[in-house]
């Protein structure tokens, strides 16, 4: 029976872990940037939601208020951080070095701030119950499934059907065919940086209501996002999400085997496996670099 | 007072070495590692474990963890020959984020989370030395082998790759080679600075080998500038410095000293980027046309 709550528990992660992973894979697909100071996003908005909720806001409006911040920082992380960048044609080191000094900002502000330690939001969906001898379920695991669920076949739907999502498809595939066609490449790396970084957001307040939240979390976060877009192939929004399911369920199962400490490496092993036998990841097309 | 600064100027002596051998990677070779404490820590480890088991020696210890860092720099070179670019900087995460865990677990040779304590001062064929010599010592032939191996034929191959990889194998270097030597070299380096630095606290625990430190040693390369000599020196210079300085500071509570440091030298890596992306002593032609 510690097999299927580890699995359980292992899908409740993951699919936070494939949320998160789609944000970074749309930003990184769409602009080819590697944003890593994505898992800020994803702390600042799971800590708006705590003191939203300790303020005593509705939840909806915390939520709100969470999916907001991340957005405006997504997007004013892109604009002034990495437009500045590549506008004198910096190299993707120096793309990645900037956000690291944006995720160590964001991590002390919200060290000094909030301070240090965990912090969480105590709601009746994480309490457990028992559903089948021995397995516990919170109600936030169907939520965070469910969530996860709607968002990702929404986005699928915005990137096969709206033009505004063909758009950005076509922006990771050729951007100079794309500004031929008088699209705004800015404008759609614009909407790749806000969208992604609102899909942080519930996964944000998820993790908030469940594990809780701390300061380093952004990098945790961050690295998870990384292993997963990569094993799951650069550009598949499928892949990553996938991957991020499967990164989730695997740390959770291996709990079985190891002691916790053990965890998290389980993640880069597998990362690490994949960038040396099969860098183009699970769905990805061989990468012609 | 004295002993304050002779302290500052040996950490600032092993922190040069550790930003001048990741400079050979990364701004010679184009080889973006953020596992470069990983090596630190192997070569802390193995010189501490030296130090306490066989006799402390210290020019013993430096040549061992050289020679281990060294060979496990393949773990590194592996993925920098097979991928560039974001997967390389992803590759060299997963490996820093499993050493930690390595480090913090292996009780038996790294001492835990507890780390090891107790290692004796540093001797030279039996007579107590100061570590600041010996630190000295070490920076100055690292400078002087890394001056003439980039001035020689083998800079200009790992400059060459740096700059266009296809042409320099399209003529006939050999580039898995080239890689594989300058991580080597590389993580060699860093390896007797780790020895050192475990003479020099007599104490080493996993807290200096994570990703946070990797970070800093990559800060020290990228602010000092990629690819001069100097450069890697003024950073860890400066970044080490920063702490010392913001301690002075009346206005700042003691207890957000580190977070206020961390906050400048994350802010500082960020605005350079931007404004000046070669590094305070890289010339700014540079920087502009990498990867």
């Amino acid at each position: 029976m510690l097999f299927v709550q580890l699995l359980l528990q292992g899908l409740q992660v993951g699919a936070i872990y494939a949320l998160t992973a789609a944000g970074f894979a749309l930003i990184f697909g769409a602009t080819r940037i590697f944003h890593f100071a994505h898992g800020s996003s994803f702390a600042l908005a799971g800590y708006v939601f705590i003191f939203a909720m300790q303020a005593g806001w509705p939840w909806w409006m915390g939520g709100l208020a969470a999916t907001l911040t991340a957005t405006l920082f997504g997007i004013g992380v892109f604009w002034f951080v990495y437009r500045p960048i590549q506008r004198h044609e910096g190299s993707f080191f120096t793309v990645f070095v900037a956000a690291f000094g944006v995720g160590i900002v964001v991590q002390n502000l919200i060290g000094m701030t909030a301070g240090r330690g965990f912090a969480s939001v105590d709601t009746p969906l994480s309490r457990a119950v028992e559903v089948l001898p021995d397995v516990f379920l919170a109600q936030v695991f169907w939520v965070a499934v469910g969530v996860a669920a709607i968002l990702f076949a929404a986005l699928t739907l915005f990137l096969t059907r709206h033009n505004a999502g063909v758009a950005l498809r076509a922006l990771h595939q050729n951007p100079d065919l794309l500004r031929a066609y008088g699209l705004s490449s800015t404008r759609l790396s614009l909407l790749a940086f806000a969208l992604g970084s609102a899909l942080a957001a519930p996964a944000a307040m998820v993790t908030a209501m469940t594990s809780g939240m701390n300061e380093a979390i952004g990098h945790q976060v961050m690295l998870i996002s990384m292993a997963a877009t990569i094993v799951g192939g650069v550009g598949s929004l499928r892949g990553a999400a996938l991957a991020g399911l499967m990164l989730g369920v695997a740390e959770s199962v291996a709990l079985n085997f190891v002691d916790t400490q053990w965890a998290e490496a389980v993640s880069f092993l597998v990362l690490f496996a994949f960038i040396i036998f099969r860098p183009s990841g699970i769905f990805g097309i061989a990468q012609a670099r | 007072m004295i002993a304050y600064l002779t302290n500052l100027a040996a950490l600032a002596a092993i922190f040069g070495i550790l930003a001048s051998t990741l400079n050979v990677a990364v701004g010679y070779a184009g080889i973006f590692s953020v596992a470069h404490a990983v090596f630190f820590g192997v070569g802390a480890y193995a010189g501490a474990q030296i130090a306490l088991v066989l006799v402390p020696d210290a020019l013993l210890a430096m040549l061992v963890a050289g020679l281990i860092s060294g060979a496990l720099s393949l773990c590194l070179a592996l993925p920098a020959l097979r991928v560039r670019g974001e997967y390389f900087v992803a590759a060299s995460l997963g490996l820093q984020m499993m050493a930690t865990t390595l480090f913090s677990e292996w009780k038996s040779v790294t001492g835990g989370i507890g780390g090891l304590t107790g290692i004796p001062r540093p001797h030279v064929f039996g007579v107590e030395v100061g570590t600041l010599p010996l630190a000295l010592a070490a920076l100055g032939l690292i400078l002087l082998a890394t001056a003439a191996l980039m001035r020689g034929a083998f800079g200009r191959t790992l400059r060459s790759i740096r700059d266009a990889e296809s042409a320099a194998e399209a003529l006939g270097k050999n580039v898995a080679a080239a890689k594989a030597l300058a991580v080597a070299f590389a993580c060699a380096g860093a390896g007797v600075a780790g020895a050192l630095f475990a003479l020099h606290m007599q104490f080493v625990n996993v807290e200096s080998f994570n990703l946070d430190q990797s970070v800093l040693i990559m800060a020290m390369v990228i602010i000092g500038g990629t690819g001069t000599l100097l450069g890697p020196l003024v950073g860890a210079v400066i970044l080490l410095s920063l702490p010392a300085g913001l301690a002075f500071l009346p206005f700042i509570p003691a207890t957000e000293v580190g977070a206020v440091q961390q906050m400048v030298y994350g802010l500082a890596m960020t605005l350079l980027m931007i404004f000046r992306p070669a590094g305070l002593v890289g010339d700014l032609s540079r920087g502009k046309s990498m990867a």
